[in-house]
């Protein structure tokens, strides 16, 4: 029996716009196989929806009302100035940038040369070679229910292949930095491939922000594949600050870590008005560490969703998750972790938490931990917490002459702080601390 | 000078009286101390001086200076010179204790009308008060009271008072959890901030601390009421006496 389901109008000009502009696409032929398989598996899937167990609390399908066009920023009028301004208080890290503007790479806006240890390459220009292309495609294996994924597959237009040789230790921090900017309503799918030589270490920070004056509306779909090598250290940031008009923001994070690697990963979510941000991470090797966490900020109808898998596959591996979000108005967060201990993976040790600090009573936190342990020598642990401001708290500062208005944001601050200190990196620390500050300004 | 008149206060949200007609003058210049059993509403006192809103005033008023304090913010008393060292002082995460004084003491100055005092003119007020304090500045750079001793965060609470420069100082049961050394280092600290200008109320259950912080008048609080005033040898009495002798009278 086959039941016909109905189109909605944002699946149907998906695909559409796939049609137009295939074409158009880099790549070689096996890409535009790879973007043609992505496609019709995303015309089968369709948006996701809450009938799907993960997506229950994100129902993109009624979210997603329509499909903006891919609208190529290689030919906007920029300036080094505008990336200045459209990253804020990024631009106070002395960091290597890469920049890209609605989806493309911008060499002109970009910091020449390269760092010791480190080549990047656009996904764009080494689409057109079968090597470069394995390598871009080859880390999202397993993935064909995701169909945000096929249609970053299917429609993306470029990202930053990025790999830092063994044992290089990079000098300083690598930032991607993706600018949505023009007066016309735009989606862009970015992919990004981080490859961790064994023994390297590096600070690479994925930001996701718009120039004043972009348009209203937007759409970013993002795919990061990373690849953790044996004895790597990787610090990985994911900023998504937009300007709080309209925009909808979906990414997912595809870890590999290698044997006694350190992975730390950290995203900030603000100023988004829907976002969907899914992680996966497979411990590879033994030994490994993970520590992942992250600050979401919503107010209005902002509806953040942080959905994660750590996949403990090999034994004696520790993971750690801290998700901090701060929820006004009538904005949601979502937090669904699942940690899986498979029945090799003794020895593992994993604690998760997650805890919202709720500023409105029209405001909404939905947490979901799941354990699946199927080894018997583990130590798991998971809890979260859902609060107002502490009156305790809030009275201690005003008996100091602290008015409420600043007592209050000294008390967010120290709420997110906690899970900002885990990027363990002062520069990146206080940027992060900078964004926050800006959308508790407004 | 601190005036408190007939003052009855309640639970914000229940029916219980705790205070049942609070009458008490302390002039400039002075301090006295308020003894009572557990229970008698020494530290309900406390908190509503400061102005904590679970509290509610059903009758009487609080003059300080001549002026009612009643209707005013906590941070509002506090740029009007009102200090409450608390019992239990909170910890904040993630709040470095620099950043806490200093937006602490520059909110204070901008409401009296003072310049704000700039980082390194803060830096140097801070060393010097926290030296005489026998407080680590490296210890200030770590969460507000985060990890720190019972003794250290009641050192922490004096400093916050010096930096502060109140005019009516409460000093809610400083003594709790100090052992002997750090109770002379806190009466120190505390000595040193009494002049002609503050008004200063010590609130205790044991004589121990009237030791050294000599006060000029002593107040005994049990069932809501000051039941008795005298001069410093009424503490003394009390400790042999105990407070048995007011339970009774009043019950």
């Amino acid at each position: 029996m086959t039941v016909a389901v109905m189109k909605t109008k944002a699946e149907q000009s998906f695909a559409e716009g796939f049609n137009e502009m295939r074409a158009t696409l880099p790549g070689s032929a096996a890409v535009r196989e790879a973007r043609e398989g992505a496609a019709r598996r995303f015309e089968e899937l369709g948006l996701p929806h809450r009938r799907i167990e993960e997506w229950k609390y994100t129902d993109l399908r009624s979210a997603v009302k329509e499909a903006l066009p891919a609208r190529s920023g290689d030919k906007l009028a920029m300036t080094i100035a505008d990336v200045i301004v459209a990253i804020g208080p990024l631009a106070q890290i002395d960091a290597h940038r890469i920049v890209f503007v609605n989806g493309a790479h911008r060499p002109d806006l970009s910091t020449p040369g390269s760092l010791a240890g480190l080549e990047v390459e656009s996904l764009a220009s080494t689409l057109e070679d079968a090597q470069a292309t394995e390598f871009a495609l080859s880390g999202f294996a397993g993935q064909d229910s995701n169909a945000v994924l096929a249609l970053n597959t299917a429609y993306m237009s470029d990202g930053a292949i990025v790999r830092v040789h063994a044992e290089a230790e990079l000098e300083k921090p690598l930032l991607l930095v993706n600018i949505r900017a023009g007066a016309q309503p735009c989606f862009a799918a970015v992919r990004n491939v981080l490859e961790v030589g064994a023994k390297a270490s590096a600070r690479i920070v994925e930001a996701f922000v718009s120039l004043p004056g972009a348009a209203g509306d937007g759409q970013i779909n993002t795919a990061t594949q990373i690849n953790v090598g044996d004895e790597a250290r990787l610090t990985h940031v994911k900023i998504a600050a937009d300007d709080g008009s309209g925009v909808t923001h979906l990414a997912n994070w595809f870890a590999r870590l290698g044997k006694a690697c350190e992975y730390r990963g950290f995203q900030l979510t603000q100023g988004v008005n829907l976002a969907r941000n899914q992680i996966q991470v497979a411990f590879d090797g033994e030994d490994a560490k993970l520590d992942l966490s992250g600050v979401f900020l919503g107010r209005g109808t902002d509806h953040v969703d942080t959905t994660l898998v750590v996949d403990h596959a090999v034994p004696s591996c520790e993971s750690r998750e801290l998700f901090k979000g701060v929820l006004d108005g009538h904005s949601r967060g979502i937090f669904q972790g699942k940690i899986i201990v498979q029945a090799v993976a003794q020895k593992t040790d994993g604690k998760q938490m997650s805890q919202a600090l709720l500023l409105s009573p029209d405001a909404e936190f939905d947490s979901k931990p799941e354990l699946e342990i199927f080894a018997d020598d583990v130590v798991c642990g998971h809890g979260a917490t859902c609060a107002e401001l502490d009156k305790d708290l809030m009275f201690y500062c005003q008996s100091r002459g602290i008015p409420t208005d600043v007592a209050r944001v000294l008390l967010i601050e120290s709420f997110i702080g906690e899970a900002v200190a885990l990027v363990e990196d002062e520069a990146i620390n206080e940027a992060l601390m900078g964004f926050a500050r800006d959308w508790l300004s407004k | 000078m601190l005036e408190i008149k007939n003052l009855h206060v309640k639970i914000a949200e229940e029916d219980k009286p705790i205070l049942k007609g609070i009458d008490l003058v302390v002039p400039k210049g002075e301090l006295h101390a308020i003894m009572g059993p557990n229970g008698s509403g020494k530290s309900t006192l406390a908190y509503v001086l400061a102005g904590r809103d679970d509290y509610e005033v059903t009758d009487g008023d609080i003059l300080w200076n001549g002026e009612s304090i009643l209707e005013m913010e906590p941070d509002e008393r506090a740029a009007a010179g009102v200090f409450l060292a608390f019992q239990y002082p909170m910890e904040i995460p993630g709040v470095a204790g620099l950043t806490f004084l200093r937006t602490a003491t520059n909110a204070v100055r901008r409401k009296r009308g003072h310049e704000e005092l700039t980082t390194p003119e803060f830096m140097k007020l801070v060393k010097q008060k926290a030296g005489e304090l026998n407080i680590d500045v490296e210890m200030l750079k770590r969460p507000v009271n985060v990890g720190f001793s019972g003794g250290e965060k009641k050192r922490s609470e004096i400093l916050q008072m010096a930096l502060l420069e109140p005019t009516l100082c409460v000093l809610d049961e400083t003594d709790s959890g100090l052992d002997i050394d750090a109770l002379k280092v806190v009466s120190e600290g505390v000595n040193a901030l009494r002049s002609p200008e503050r008004a200063m109320l010590v609130i205790t259950h044991y004589q121990r601390l009237l030791n050294y912080i000599v006060p000029d008048k002593v107040h005994v609080l049990a069932h809501g009421k000051i039941q008795r005033s005298g001069g410093k040898e009424l503490a003394l009495e009390l400790e042999q006496s105990g407070y048995g002798e007011f339970g009774e009278k009043a019950a």
